[in-house]
């Protein structure tokens, strides 16, 4: 009570020299509210942004893994091969790098490939192995083609800039085996079968021949997280998922427009590499594609079937009563029309992502497969800035610490020497040296808290301005970077993280159908300006490269937790300075004050 | 050899000077209350001893003077009474008590009140503050409040009323002095120790603050000790305890 009293007594004798440090002290401690804040804050959203949202995954084969492996096979094998490849493997197996190795076991790696994709048992599988609540959607695509009464949407003249590149059966659908001709000479755009996608969500259709997709959905949910994009109906409904809705499909507005067709008529498609082979669906809606970012993805190299409005949607029932479904088609090795299925696992939180790619390793999942989620990857690269301020909010805390505990110690050293008669006086009335002590360290711990007090305030009310201020600096900084790559490039550059670098998996002959399509897809745009969903200004690569939103603004408000945090920092900083007193004090002799005669 | 030869007749010297106030007073009556026994001093362990052998004893009721030349181990001795210190040989006893072992942080706020040569107030304070810290600092419980003693303390060391918020810094030695007595009295010590009680100040106040010292000796029955190098103040004193010059100047 006594070391109370006197404390409080000196503190208000020495206005002053208190004011003094309580203003250091508020602004370093304003300066720390405000890092501590940051840091606080990016945790938050760190921790909090994905753990109330769900989070969609998908299993993804990561091809230049596959192809590695195929190639020890072939190489290892090259013997054993086909006997109309036996000279050229023969050859290579000699000398890599000669010209029997430039054109590679293309059938090799297309089989592995395909064989690398994973069945709709599969995905239940892990579906089933995940420890944590996961519930699936999934579609299934494949190609199909018109017939005389049914015609896709298309323009002559971004049919004829894809002819090239694409397949015939675009521009010329009757001609019956030229499809499946191509994708088998070409290999190239349409012929890329568990190709770019190998199941991801994005664009399953991307491997389809043929003029129209036929997608066939799962659930409500599936139809909701179509490729291209959602859509609102125009007339009619929906088809049901059970087999009692089989063969009933939806179509877009412009496709039914285009045939002049109405809910209720029936339209006929065929098997793209067998005419032959038809099949008979109801219309039972038509809808209107209200977003439609995915479409530019594909760009025109994709043929009619790429275009949004050539999209039909059923049910996955529906195509397995067509025995169009991925695992008939996958059976069945003579068929060109594969059927692309994509699988996308639906999470509660990010947490439980994490633990379901850990459960689906652990159930047997191949290296050769990557479990990837699009809102993870896309979540995390918009929190870099953040992260960068995170970073420069911890420096900024350790400077001025530091700095802080420097100029305490040295402020606390002065008074405490020119206080030594006080000290000597103290104790020569018989106060013990710990009193004394305890008493310098409680005024300096009143002066400080006062300091900390005023800067948490300060700090409080700048931290929100002050660190969104700070992160729209970072945020700039990072579209600057961005924004100098799309200008020496030409294009959104295929360099940083994020939802660009999905396809890095892609192999290095994807890398010349791209660039031909980039070009085609100038030509394209301008000629079929006129039709809305076909324009794809960037190309195949601007659709990549959309714009990441960054999380532009934080909650930095000070919250209990900071204050918290900082009264534990200024106790620690009172006691460091303190400490210097303390040790003066301690080494003080009484009768020293027989010497201190003023 | 010489040395020990003055220590001897310096020795023999205060002891018949004490049997002679003993005597001049009421006999044994007043109790010893503060007792040096074979107490030597000195500042560095095995050098050259400042006090050596000294036996007095201080008995409550009295005012004992200690006087002697400069040099002859007069604040030593404070230091030792005061609790400042312990020697290096031998005991001081407080009531029986070696201080040496006892708590003497306690011992120098509720028993003894040393009035320093130099004061040693709190100059940022007032007069009021500087004696109330030490009433605070003796932990002692009063029955009265403490502002109210520490003006009645004002008065008993014939000080006006209005110093009583006045800053220490504001104050002439002589107030200063007597601030410092009142002080030493506020929290009721049984020993009074008074460094140069009057060393700078003139005739008229010297006599004032020993008649001060009287009355609190033989009125209130404290013991009051006195260093001093100035006869006057010893022969105002009931006991003169002398001390011998130990350092050698030739």
């Amino acid at each position: 009570m006594f070391v109370l009293k006197n404390a409080w007594k000196t503190v208000m004798r020495n206005k002053g020299r208190n004011i003094l440090i309580i203003i250091i002290v508020a602004i370093i401690a304003a300066a720390a509210t405000i890092g501590l804040s940051i840091r606080n804050a990016a945790q938050e959203a760190r921790e909090t942004g994905l753990a109330s949202t769900t989070v969609t995954a998908t299993i993804s084969a990561d091809r230049s893994k596959l192809m590695e492996q195929a190639r020890e096979s072939a190489d290892s094998s090259s013997d054993s091969s086909d006997s109309s490849d036996s000279s050229a493997s023969s050859d290579s197996s000699d000398s890599s790098s000669s010209d029997s190795s430039q054109t590679p076991d293309f059938d090799a790696m297309r089989a592995t490939l395909e064989s690398a994709s994973l069945t709709l048992a599969d995905y239940q599988k892990y579906e089933k192995a995940s420890s944590v609540p996961v519930s699936s959607y999934y579609s299934e695509s494949t190609g199909v083609s018109g017939t005389d009464s049914f015609q896709p949407v298309e323009s002559t003249s971004s049919n004829s800039a894809n002819s090239s590149s694409s397949s015939d059966s675009s521009s010329d659908s009757s001609s019956d085996s030229s499809s499946g001709d191509s994708q088998n000479g070409n290999g190239q755009p349409g012929g890329q079968p568990g190709g770019d996608m190998g199941g991801g969500q994005g664009g399953g259709m991307m491997m389809t021949s043929g003029d129209f997709t036929l997608t066939g959905f799962s659930s409500d949910t599936a139809v909701a997280n179509a490729a291209n994009g959602t859509f609102t109906m125009v007339d009619g409904e929906v088809f049901g998922y059970d087999s009692d809705s089989d063969g009933k499909v939806i179509i877009s507005k412009a496709l039914a427009d285009f045939n002049d067709l109405e809910v209720g008529d029936t339209i006929t498609v065929t098997n793209p590499s067998d005419t032959s082979t038809t099949y008979t669906l109801t219309i039972c809606g038509i809808y209107k594609n209200t977003t439609s970012s995915n479409t530019d993805a594909m760009g025109p190299m994709g043929g009619t079937s790429q275009d949004a409005d050539n999209a039909i949607y059923t049910s996955v029932s529906t195509l397995k009563s067509l025995g169009l479904d991925a695992d008939t088609t996958a059976n069945d090795d003579d068929d060109n029309t594969s059927t692309q299925l994509s699988y996308t696992y639906v999470l509660d939180n990010a947490d439980d992502y994490e633990t379901f790619t850990a459960d689906v390793k652990a159930a047997g999942l191949d290296d050769t497969y990557t479990v990837q989620s699009a809102d993870v990857e896309n979540y995390e690269s918009s929190l870099v800035p953040l992260d960068n301020l995170a970073k420069f909010a911890l420096t900024l805390l350790i400077v001025v610490l530091a700095v802080g505990a420097v100029v305490l110690i040295v402020l606390n050293l002065f008074n405490i020497r020119e206080r030594k008669y006080e000290v000597g006086v103290l104790t020569a009335i018989g106060v013990k040296k710990a009193k004394v002590a305890a008493q310098f360290a409680i005024e300096l711990l009143i002066v400080t808290m006062c300091g900390i007090a005023l800067g948490v305030a300060g700090g409080a009310v700048a931290s929100v301005p002050v660190s969104n201020q700070l992160l729209a600096a970072q945020v700039s900084s990072q579209e600057t970077q961005a924004a100098s790559q799309q200008e020496q490039f030409g294009r959104g550059a295929d360099m940083g993280g994020g939802p660009g670098a999905q396809n890095t998996s892609n192999s290095s002959d994807s890398d010349s159908s791209s660039s031909d399509s980039s070009a085609n897809s100038s030509n394209s745009s301008n000629n079929s300006s006129s039709n809305n969903t076909q324009s794809a200004p960037g190309g195949m690569r601007g659709g990549f490269s959309r714009a990441v939103n960054y999380v532009s603004t934080i909650d930095a408000t000070v919250n209990l937790k900071v204050v918290g945090q900082l009264i534990l920092i200024g106790l620690g900083l009172t006691l460091a300075s303190a400490l210097v007193g303390i040790i003066f004090v301690m080494r003080y002799e009484p009768l020293q004050i027989l010497a201190d005669r003023s | 050899m010489n040395t020990v030869i003055d220590t001897t007749i310096a020795e023999q010297a205060a002891d018949s000077a004490a049997d002679t106030a003993a005597n001049a007073t009421a006999d044994t009556e007043a109790p010893t209350v503060l007792e040096l026994e074979h107490v030597s001093y000195s500042y560095t362990k095995g050098g050259k001893r400042v006090l050596d052998d000294k036996n007095y004893a201080f008995r409550a009721g009295r005012v004992i003077s200690i006087t002697g030349p400069s040099g002859a181990g007069k604040t030593t001795l404070l230091s030792l009474l005061s609790g400042l210190t312990t020697p290096s040989s031998g005991r001081v006893l407080y009531r029986g008590d070696d201080l040496a072992r006892a708590d003497r942080y306690r011992y120098r706020s509720r028993d003894i009140g040393v009035i320093f040569q130099s004061f040693n107030l709190l100059p940022a304070l007032t007069v009021a503050e500087n004696i109330i810290l030490s009433m605070d600092a003796s932990g002692k419980t009063f029955d009265k409040p403490k502002k109210e003693i520490a003006a009645e303390l004002i008065a008993k060391v014939r000080l006006q009323p209005e110093y009583v918020n006045e800053r220490i810094l504001h104050l002439s030695g002589g107030e200063q002095q007597r601030v410092a007595i009142a002080r030493a009295l506020s929290y009721d010590p049984s020993i009074i120790l008074a460094d140069e009680p009057t060393g700078n100040l003139d005739l008229s106040t010297q006599d004032d603050i020993m008649a001060i010292f009287r009355q609190l000796a033989h009125e209130e029955g404290k013991c009051v000790i006195i260093v001093t190098h100035s006869p006057d103040v010893a022969a105002q004193s009931d006991e003169v305890y002398q001390l011998a010059k130990l350092r050698r100047t030739r």
